[in-house]
């Protein structure tokens, strides 16, 4: 700042930056209705003319300063927490400590990022006064510098009000807290946390209260949103599935979900919310679906599951060419031969148990269909244990219960393991485990009588 | 008490396939499907808690969870939206105002590392009980409490699934505990466990950082969390392919990547200091300090547990950093050093 800077120059240039972040928001908001001449667009321009004001965003924003600004809301977490009885935070990200996980101090105070929240009707008013009152003067936001009681700063209002020290104090009112003393709620998420060692002592426990991360939410919004209505994903996604060569990448966020807030009325929420209407993105943490079977390899007409489907699993065929490889080196016959061999097979088995635990999970009574009709019966009484179940099903009950198809299906395994490793296996490896622990995952089943 | 606590476990105690229907599905507010791992060390302390008030004191000092199936109720979509469930009206006969929950039902086998509290629940001898009464006890807790919000539907003895919770004793000794922990993964299969890939986060902030200088972790985070394919330029050399196709990949999610997840982990302070007891109004109670946070997100990697080396790598502990204000779960997942990619399925399940 010029130090010997009239303060009447100096409030023109505070005007001028004002001015200039109106006419920055106009051009933003008449964007969309570029090249657009029908009645809908011409109405909208002729708005957004009117709404980028100086005068109107004063005087809708006194009018909305009952509202409050926030980085943090409590209405994101519940729809009827109102301001004035619990906290909503308006945090300074730099003052947040820096951290090797993804949050909120990842934020630049700088850029405006904070949402209102409070009266729904009142909250585009509310965004376009806190906006205006963030605009930085030589550092400070012009909200500090009437704060400040900075005479050019409250001099910029004299157009607009014959008492432009008591517009101000109004103006103000938006960047208060609403709610005087510290206040949570009980439908606000509350967790107890556990900061010492002993769950059992109450003094070592604070509670956790969650707010909703409204300008984090947003930033990560802006990230995501494009993805899914931009024309630049749109052409790529178009290009991967036609295979073309394209200049950029398709960004695709899997298994993602859309959370609403608000319901129909997402301005109850907080601007922001209203902004994206209401419409969260939440990406998927989800596990792969463990038992869901492919299709590839059922032992479709098949006198055993060894015949073909189980080896023709990438991950048993990777481990066979790797074991075979290895026994054809002629390996020493000793302590580590041995540790590798029991290292193979290990694997080769825990393949076998993934592999029965898909197919168990299918359909009790799966193996009763005409296509399964070859499949030897110790595999159906292992791959279909639950038919056991069925009442007219005593007969394969019984089978299942003498406890024969376990060694069964080993020496079957056993039998597939060694041609394929062309007789190379030191006899008796396979055949000699305890095929019955391996295969019978269900001990409690067994001792059904003894343990319940 | 809590000064001569044990660090160390001593046994593992294992609840197999519990039936957990309607768990919270909605993790925070990035993130849905499966529910957060802070809710699951928070079922350790109510359990501990339980044990306690029961007469059979144990400490439960980690906690491990495989998923073997879910089912979250959404309806599927390009984006997919959750099924609510209606409410019943107010008071007044009004709609309550909507708050969409996410629901999912899991089957889960939870791993408690444990140690223990008492002579007289003594480990050794519960571990060599054939009966595993023990264990079937805190089974019988442990259905009381909501595991994320979510019940645990009584399990029901089906010829071929191993549903009796055990413990056991976690060898002393390296390798006799590696020994006994491949018997004990097996059990597990099929399944994936949810381990910590922070490595992986920081990985994709420094790739990020070579072409732009200015990408911040969310960047990083979301960038992860995507797939971002890539028409793939045929190779010098190479031939190109017959149908004349481009070839799209993820040059970072290539064969032996894993399943890689964003999740959150835990709280940060949104204030230098908790509150004083009594201070914020309408707190759960007036005795315990209070502090508003939001959650905080890394990456996870679901992974079958044969594919693990150790039991520490699928546990998770709570940890609380009081100078950073940071309340975060940690995995004792250690990243292998070099991946052998030939080590590891040649082929990626498939997503849905």
């Amino acid at each position: 700042m010029e130090s010997n800077e009239q303060p009447t120059a100096r409030s023109q240039r505070i005007r001028r930056v004002m001015q200039t972040h109106i006419a920055r928001r106009l051009a933003r908001a008449l964007e969309k209705w570029e090249g657009k001449n029908d009645a809908l667009a011409r109405q909208e321009v002729a708005k957004a003319h009117e709404k980028y004001q100086l005068a109107q965003i004063l005087a809708k924003g006194v009018k909305a300063n009952a509202m409050t600004v926030a980085t943090h809301t409590a209405k994101g977490i519940h729809p009827d927490l109102r301001i004035k009885d619990v906290t909503n935070l308006a945090i300074r990200f730099e003052e947040l400590k820096t951290l090797n996980e993804v949050g909120s101090h990842l934020l630049n105070s700088r850029e405006s990022l904070a949402d209102t929240t409070g009266d729904g009707a009142y909250n585009a008013a509310a965004y376009e006064l806190y906006l205006l009152l963030d605009c930085r003067i030589d550092g400070s936001t012009l909200g500090e510098l009437l704060q400040a009681d900075d005479p050019d700063a409250i001099d910029t209002l004299s157009t607009y009000s014959a008492n432009p020290a008591a517009i101000a104090s109004d103006l103000l009112r938006l960047l208060e807290s609403k709610c005087t003393k510290p206040a949570t709620h009980a439908r606000e998420k509350q967790v107890y946390w556990l900061t010492g060692n002993d769950p059992s002592n109450d003094g070592q426990y604070h509670i956790l209260v969650p707010l909703y991360p409204a300008s984090l939410v947003h930033q990560a919004y802006l990230q995501i949103h494009p993805t899914r209505y931009g024309e630049d994903n749109h052409a790529a996604r178009k290009a991967r599935r036609d295979g073309k060569a394209h200049q950029g990448v398709y960004q695709e966020y899997r298994g993602w979900a859309v959370q609403k807030l608000g319901g129909t009325k997402p301005q109850n929420i907080s601007h922001l919310n209203s902004e994206r209407r209401g419409e969260n993105y939440l990406l998927a943490s989800l596990p792969p679906h463990a038992w869901q079977s492919s299709q590839r390899y059922l032992p479709v007409n098949a006198k055993s599951v060894f015949d073909r489907s189980f080896g023709a699993r990438p991950a048993v065929r990777t481990t066979v060419k790797a074991f075979l490889a290895f026994l054809l080196t002629n390996p020493e016959p000793n302590r580590h031969t041995r540790q590798a061999v029991d290292d193979f097979l290990d694997s080769l088995v825990d393949e076998v148990v993934i592999y029965a635990g898909e197919l168990q999970s299918q359909p009790a009574g799966w193996s009763l269909e005409e296509r399964y009709a070859d499949l030897a019966l110790p595999e159906k009484l292992w791959l279909d244990p639950e038919r056991a179940e069925w009442p007219d099903e005593a007969a394969f009950a019984q089978d299942w219960s003498r406890m024969d198809w376990p060694e069964q299906v080993g020496k079957r395994f056993a039998n597939w393991l060694n041609a394929q490793l062309q007789g190379k296996l030191p006899v008796g490896d396979a055949e000699a485990r305890d095929w019955r622990r391996v295969l019978l995952a269900n001990e409690s089943w067994l001792f059904a009588g003894a343990a319940a | 008490m809590s000064a001569n606590r044990p660090t160390q476990p001593q046994a593992l105690l294992v609840f197999p396939h519990l039936r957990v229907q309607n768990a919270n599905a909605i993790s925070s507010p990035l993130t849905h499907g499966f529910p957060s791992i802070t809710a699951f060390t928070g079922l350790m302390w109510a359990l501990e808690r339980k044990l306690a008030q029961a007469g059979t004191p144990l400490h439960l000092l980690k906690v491990g969870v495989v998923c073997h199936a879910h089912d979250e109720q959404v309806v599927d979509g390009y984006v997919k939206t959750f099924r609510l469930t209606r409410n019943p009206v107010d008071q007044h006969g009004n709609t309550a105002a909507i708050v969409e929950e996410g629901r999912i039902h899991l089957d889960i086998t939870l791993v408690f590392a444990v140690a223990q509290a008492s002579a007289a629940v003594p480990l050794a001898q519960a571990a060599d009980d054939r009966e595993q009464d023990l264990a079937r006890r805190i089974a019988d807790v442990l259905a009381t409490l909501r595991i994320a919000g979510g019940t645990v539907l009584p399990s029901r003895k089906v010829p071929g699934r191993r549903t009796r919770p055990w413990l056991a004793l976690l060898p002393e000794d390296a390798e006799a505990q590696a020994v006994a922990f491949k018997q004990w993964r097996r059990q597990w299969l099929p399944g994936y466990v949810l381990v910590g890939r922070d490595d992986l986060l920081a990985t994709r902030l420094a790739h990020l950082r070579q072409t732009q200088p200015e990408a911040t972790l969310l960047d990083a985070w979301l960038h992860a969390a995507r797939f971002n394919h890539t028409p793939m330029p045929v190779a010098e050399g190479a031939a190109a392919p017959g149908d004349g196709k481009v070839r799209w990949v993820d040059p970072l999610r290539g064969k032996g990547t894993g399943w890689t997840v964003p999740i959150p982990v835990g709280y940060a302070a949104l204030r230098d200091k908790p509150y004083s007891p009594g201070e914020v109004a309408h707190a759960r109670d007036s005795t315990t300090p209070v502090t508003f946070v939001e959650s905080v997100y890394s990456l996870g990697e679901w992974i079958s547990p044969h594919r693990l080396q150790s039991v520490h790598a699928l546990l998770w502990h709570a940890d609380t950093d009081s100078t950073r204000g940071l309340y975060r779960c940690r995995s004792g997942y250690v990243p292998p050093a070099g991946v052998d990619a030939s080590a590891l399925d040649d082929e990626e399940p498939d997503f849905d």
